[in-house]
């Protein structure tokens, strides 16, 4: 295998064959948490993003350093000090989406699909692989969440780039009643359930 | 006696119209009879020494012993007419296998043997002569189980049986032989009762009837009131009236615990044919080697009750009742809830054959089933209150643990679930494998 | 002789099979609920007739498609959820209300899970909790149109109002016989203990529901209304009778709690499932933010079927009893 084929894998593993979300089914908390509208979720891609970037890259340089019976501990402080860097910066800049997000900013923390890369590739791999790693799971990681928060806040708003009045747009005008269980909790299963299903449809009928 | 009732069960329709009234006729001795060695449930018979020594070519009369085996839980096998062996060896059995078979080509004159002669007055035979008499009779049960008669009339010591019964439920559709048989041979039977209860040294005998036969709980109750400590019990017409359990619950009010034989509450039980036969040897010497059948089904062009030997193959015997139409689909040994589909006719009638019926396309096709809808038509209709479709899903999914802890192994096959069952499910054969599986397992 | 034998069916016994079909038990069920959908056009005219016709339509539709079969009724289940969700809709309905939860009812009530047999909750129940979640305002609240008895042409939803268990203390300007019949606001097949009954009857003439589970329900629903119901109506008596011909009791008990697939299989499951969806049913409409409970109480005991089925393994016959 030629040398530019691994990283052009390593980079787009993540977005497709192993979405953490729709194949693989990490970090489902804020997948169902927060995905009520477009911004959020991407927001929380985004966030989720680059932090994974960051504790990728770092625990790959730090691999040679860190004692295997400690690891998880300290991967979990590299974790923890990029979440509160993004949380002050959300704060700081995003106080809207900083809001909306709530707990599930200090909760990427516990996100079982960025403790997952730092144990299962960044602590084993160079610190290129680990970056390229840790933007391509953070794409498919974003996209995932875009679509579930498109899906959810069209049915279940009528809207997309809600919440905030100046910037959403009403698709089917205002005589429209918006079907609110997609809104709440039980329709985020339920729509993660039914794009999953369509996920694996596709992926049987393309053999991927 | 009032009537006891189990729950679950069918009401199937019963089609028993066109032979219930026909008198049994006597079938001639066929050209050829095919006799299995293996008629009964245990040790399967080996040839006498006589038969084997000159092997193909040998000469037997009627009623001479060509097979027997030294196992308790066997019992010997008869010529049932006079003539040469002309093959030895593996032949159709109604069970779907091949397993070794005597050919025996008539001579015609249907010779007795010379052996056979009454056994004497039934107040001179002792209750081990009375045994000894069944077993070397190869009298089986009739019903269609084909248990050795002489095993269930040795109870071990421990377990005294008070009750004798004499099933004359005859819950399967469309068969009437015996029905026939408690018309016509109703003094034969209650003799061979009389013999059974001496034999168990029980109290009291009952002979229970469906009360969809009251002609023949008519005959057997006149019959019987002179008697003192024999009573006729009619019965709920109900399918699986005729199952061993069900039976004595009925007759009774006792019920038989789950794994264990009827003796376990002082019971045992014979056919009504069995009981016939049991007569007939000890007053004529008799063995078993002719039985009733009833040759029914909308392909048969003349149903009957017929007296037929052993061995007969049923190609013959349709053949004397007329033969079949173009309709036929599906041929059967035994009743259309517990018999077995035969894939043609080269097949001979055995001790337990108790019918050959022919259905013709309307009865007879096979049936897309579709998923369970959890109806629990079957529960209700399980005699013995299983799960039926429960345990067909465990064996389904291969998942024999689980089939075992919902009692797959108490199940005996009546067919009351697969009858009832609106997805058309085969129940019944889902839960035979899963029993199969799980003794297989056992033995390992 | 010979080439008759040659096209013979071997099986396995028993070799002869009843009549009755999954297609003939949801026939019989459509007859069973028509005397209730006969009373809903009494009570509420034309409207009552075109919900129904739209969501047991839009059933058939679905799930054909979904299937694609061209067997448009096929055996008859999707127009018995599609006829039970109409039954629990307001007369007023929008036509979008009710082609969105017959649609939702059959697809992720039903088909998601695999089809008839594989459904764990009651489709019709799924279409119409789908319904109250999103559109709380059609579903909910004081949109229940009163009864216009044999005026077929009439426009229901002019004149709406709360339904009796909103505020039970005052319903007593309802008779209980006016009750039974069915002339109180509801939904559209909620309201006819009259009709329902006759309904339930035919079904268990033709063994298709367990009486366990209506007795249990409906018992634990008066038994709870009697003690726990507060004596208005005069007397204890009446109050438990009153929260059994109220809201969906009926309905729910006879139709929904009966419902094949998604309810145990055991005798003694299904006393159980009864009793248990009374229960949660008298939670909801004493201590619960909804004055009616009947659709998530069978929802919920829905979810518990497998587990109850797995307790109560039925004794075999002739099985005794040990105390170990």
């Amino acid at each position: 295998m030629k040398e530019s084929n691994v990283y052009v894998q390593d980079l787009s593993r993540g977005i497709i064959k192993e979405n953490p979300v729709f194949r693989l089914l990490l970090g489902m908390c804020p997948v169902l948490g927060v995905t009520a509208f477009l911004i959020n979720g991407l927001g929380m891609g985004l966030a989720a993003t680059a932090v994974l970037i960051a504790s990728n890259v770092v625990v790959a340089s730090l691999k040679n350093f860190i004692p295997a019976q400690v690891r998880i501990p300290i991967f979990i402080v590299i974790i923890a000090t990029f979440v509160t860097i993004i949380e002050m910066v959300l704060q700081a800049f995003q106080p809207a989406l900083y809001d909306a997000l709530g707990v599930f900013v200090p909760l990427i923390v516990v996100n079982c699909m960025i403790l997952g890369r730092a144990e299962a590739f960044a602590s084993k791999k160079p610190i290129l692989r680990s970056l390229l790693d840790g933007i391509g799971v953070g794409i498919g990681f974003t996209l995932a969440l875009g679509i579930l928060s498109l899906v959810r806040e069209v049915f279940g708003q009528g809207t997309i780039l809600g919440p905030e009045p100046e910037s959403s747009i009403h698709l089917f005008g205002e005589a429209f009643e918006p079907m609110g269980l997609f809104a709440q909790p039980p329709g985020a299963f339920i729509a993660l359930g039914l794009l999953l299903a369509i996920n694996n449809i596709i992926f049987k009928k393309y053999n991927l | 006696m009032a009537k006891a009732k189990f729950a679950g069960g069918i009401h199937p329709e019963y089609m028993k119209e066109s032979t219930s009234s026909l008198d049994i006729v006597q079938m001639p001795p066929p050209q050829k009879v095919v006799i299995p060695m293996q008629q009964h449930i245990g040790a399967p018979c080996e040839l006498v020494t006589e038969v084997k020594k000159i092997e193909k070519g040998a000469e037997v009369k009627v009623g001479q012993k060509i097979g027997d085996h030294e196992g308790f839980v066997s019992s010997p096998i008869h010529s049932s007419v006079s003539g040469t062996v002309t093959d030895i060896g593996l032949y159709n059995h109604p069970m779907g296998t091949k397993v070794t078979a005597v050919t025996i080509e008539s001579d015609g004159r249907d010779e007795w043997d010379e052996n056979i002669k009454p056994q004497g007055d039934l107040n001179d035979l002792s209750a081990e002569e009375i045994r000894k008499i069944a077993r070397e009779a190869g009298i089986v049960g009739l019903g269609g189980a084909t248990f050795p008669a002489h095993v269930k009339l040795s109870p071990p010591s421990d377990k005294p049986i008070d009750v004798v019964i004499i099933n004359g439920a005859e819950c399967e559709p469309y068969l009437t032989a015996d029905h026939r048989v408690m018309l016509e041979k109703s003094e034969e039977i209650v003799y061979g009762l009389k013999a059974m209860i001496k034999a168990l040294g029980a109290e009291k005998g009952i002979i229970g009837v469906e009360d969809n036969k009251p002609d023949a709980l008519q005959s057997m109750e006149e019959l019987v009131s002179e008697e003192e400590n024999i009573t006729v019990c009619p019965l709920n017409t109900k399918y699986p009236q005729g199952a061993e359990k069900m039976l004595i619950y009925a007759a009774t009010g006792r019920k038989v615990p789950p794994g264990a034989l009827p003796l376990e509450v002082g019971v045992v039980n014979h056919n009504v044919g069995t009981s016939v036969a049991l007569s007939e040897a000890i007053r004529e010497g008799k063995p078993l080697i002719e039985r009733v059948l009833t040759v029914t089904g909308a392909a048969v062009n003349k149903p009957s009750n017929l007296k037929v030997r052993i061995g007969t193959l049923a190609s013959d015997v349709i053949d004397f009742s007329g033969g079949l139409n173009e309709s036929l689909h599906k041929l059967i040994m035994g009743g259309p809830m517990m018999g077995l589909a035969q894939p043609g006719a080269d097949v001979p009638i055995i001790k337990g054959t108790s019918g050959i019926l022919a259905l013709t396309a309307d009865d007879a096709y096979l049936i897309e089933s579709s998923p369970c809808i959890r109806c629990s038509k079957c529960v209700s209709a399980c005699p013995v209150q299983l799960l039926p479709t429960s345990i067909a899903q465990a064996s389904e999914h291969g998942d024999y643990k689980r089939a075992e802890k919902l009692y797959a192994l108490d199940c005996f096959e009546c067919g009351c679930c697969s009858y009832v069952c609106p997805s058309k499910i085969p129940l019944v054969q889902w839960i035979r494998i899963g029993k199969a599986e799980i003794m297989n397992r056992k033995r390992k | 002789m010979i080439k008759i034998y040659e096209k013979l069916i071997v099986s396995s016994s028993p070799h002869i099979r009843s009549n009755e079909s999954v297609q003939s038990i949801m026939l019989d069920v459509l007859i069973a609920l028509f005397p209730a959908a006969l009373m809903a056009v009494l009570l509420f005219g034309y409207r009552a007739l075109i919900t129904m016709v739209l969501a047991v339509g839009t059933a058939m539709i679905v799930e054909a498609l979904w299937l694609r079969k061209r067997d448009v009724f096929s055996d008859g289940s999707a127009a018995v959820t599609g006829l039970l969700l109409a039954m629990t809709l307001p007369a007023a309905a929008p036509w979008w209300l009710t082609v969105v939860g017959s649609a939702s009812a059959i697809i992720i009530g039903k088909q998601v899970f695999g089809g008839i047999g594989y459904n764990i909750f009651n489709p019709a129940l799924v279409g119409r909790a789908i319904l109250v979640v999103s559109w709380g305002g059609h579903m909910a609240g004081d949109i229940w149109p009163s009864p216009q008895p044999f005026a077929f042409g009439a426009d229901v939803s002019a004149v709406t109002g709360a339904t009796v268990l909103s505020v039970p203390e005052k319903a007593v300007m309802l008779s209980l016989p006016e009750m039974f019949i069915g002339n109180m606001a509801g939904c559209l097949g909620e309201t006819s203990g009259l009709a329902l009954l006759i309904g339930g009857i035919w079904l268990v003439y033709k063994g298709h529901i367990d009486l366990r589970i209506p007795v249990g329900f409906i018992g634990t629903i008066f038994l709870l209304g009697l003690v726990l119901g507060g004596g208005f109506y005069g007397n204890h008596l009446m109050t438990g009778l009153f929260h059994v011909l109220a809201g969906g009791v009926m309905l729910g008990a006879i139709y929904m709690a009966t419902d094949l697939v998604t309810t145990p299989v055991t005798p003694n499951g299904r006393l159980i499932f009864g009793i248990g969806c009374g229960l949660i049913t008298m939670a909801v409409r004493f201590w619960g933010t909804y004055p009616e409970g009947v659709t998530y109480a069978i929802l919920i005991m829905n979810a518990f079927t497998p587990i109850i089925d797995n307790f109560t393994i039925p004794q075999r016959f002739g099985e005794v009893n040990e105390s170990a």
